[in-house]
């Protein structure tokens, strides 16, 4: 088994807020595919600095209110 | 189940059948009982012929059930999960190439020389489809 990266997220949390948007729909957003996005919300994938600002715009809130290092 | 990894099922399918089929056509058909038979061009026509369909076929059937996947580009874990397969997978075609070599000064056997190395090229490529669903499964 894949060691999980030290990082954790509330993508899922902010996605649901947020007018319960999709995992496709949050895919689209930012350019990956739904699994992608079902695996850094199982916390499986770390995004890539770019991901992750471009998850934090579509949410309206910084990076850091949406990765935290737990590491 | 993401395009991509369905692909790699595909594609383990083909290979599996082909080697399969391949597999079947050679052991046995031997001078003796038991013994490998020449390397021939109609079994290894047969055996792309195989997996060109399969994969022609299980890609037809995949990308009609889910066209926009089908022409999505890879997104950065596809990606990074690709190119970690391809890398993991990378030692199985020189190291049976090696071991080809080897069994050949050995026995100086043509034959074998040819059977080893062209399953270590199959065996690679099904290594690395393996390794991309492994990584699609349980992460990068």
């Amino acid at each position: 088994m894949a060691k999980k990266p030290p990082i954790a997220n509330r993508v899922r949390e902010l996605r649901e807020a947020n007018d319960g948007m999709t995992q496709t729909e949050l895919g689209d957003a930012i350019g990956v595919t739904r699994q992608t996005v079902t695996a850094i919300e199982q916390g499986r994938y770390s995004p890539s600095l770019e991901s992750a600002f471009r998850i934090s715009r579509v949410f309206g809130v910084g990076v850091e209110d949406v990765f935290t290092w737990t590491g | 189940m993401a395009f991509q990894e369905k692909s790699a099922w595909i594609m383990c399918l083909a290979l599996g059948l082909g080697m399969s089929i391949y597999v079947s056509l050679i052991v046995g058909s031997g001078p003796d009982a038991a013994g490998l038979a020449e390397p021939g061009l109609p079994a290894i026509i047969g055996l792309t012929v195989v997996m060109i369909i399969v994969s022609i076929v299980g890609h037809a059937l995949i990308a009609a059930l889910a066209s926009k996947d089908a022409n999505a580009s890879l997104d950065e874990r596809e990606q990074q999960i690709i190119d970690r397969a391809a890398r993991s997978s990378g030692f199985v075609l020189p190291a049976g190439i090696v071991l080809a070599l080897g069994t050949y000064l050995m026995t100086s056997n043509g034959d074998l020389l040819f059977y080893i190395a062209f399953s270590s090229l199959i065996l690679g490529h099904l290594a690395e489809y393996v390794l991309r669903i492994v990584l699609y499964r349980v992460g990068l």
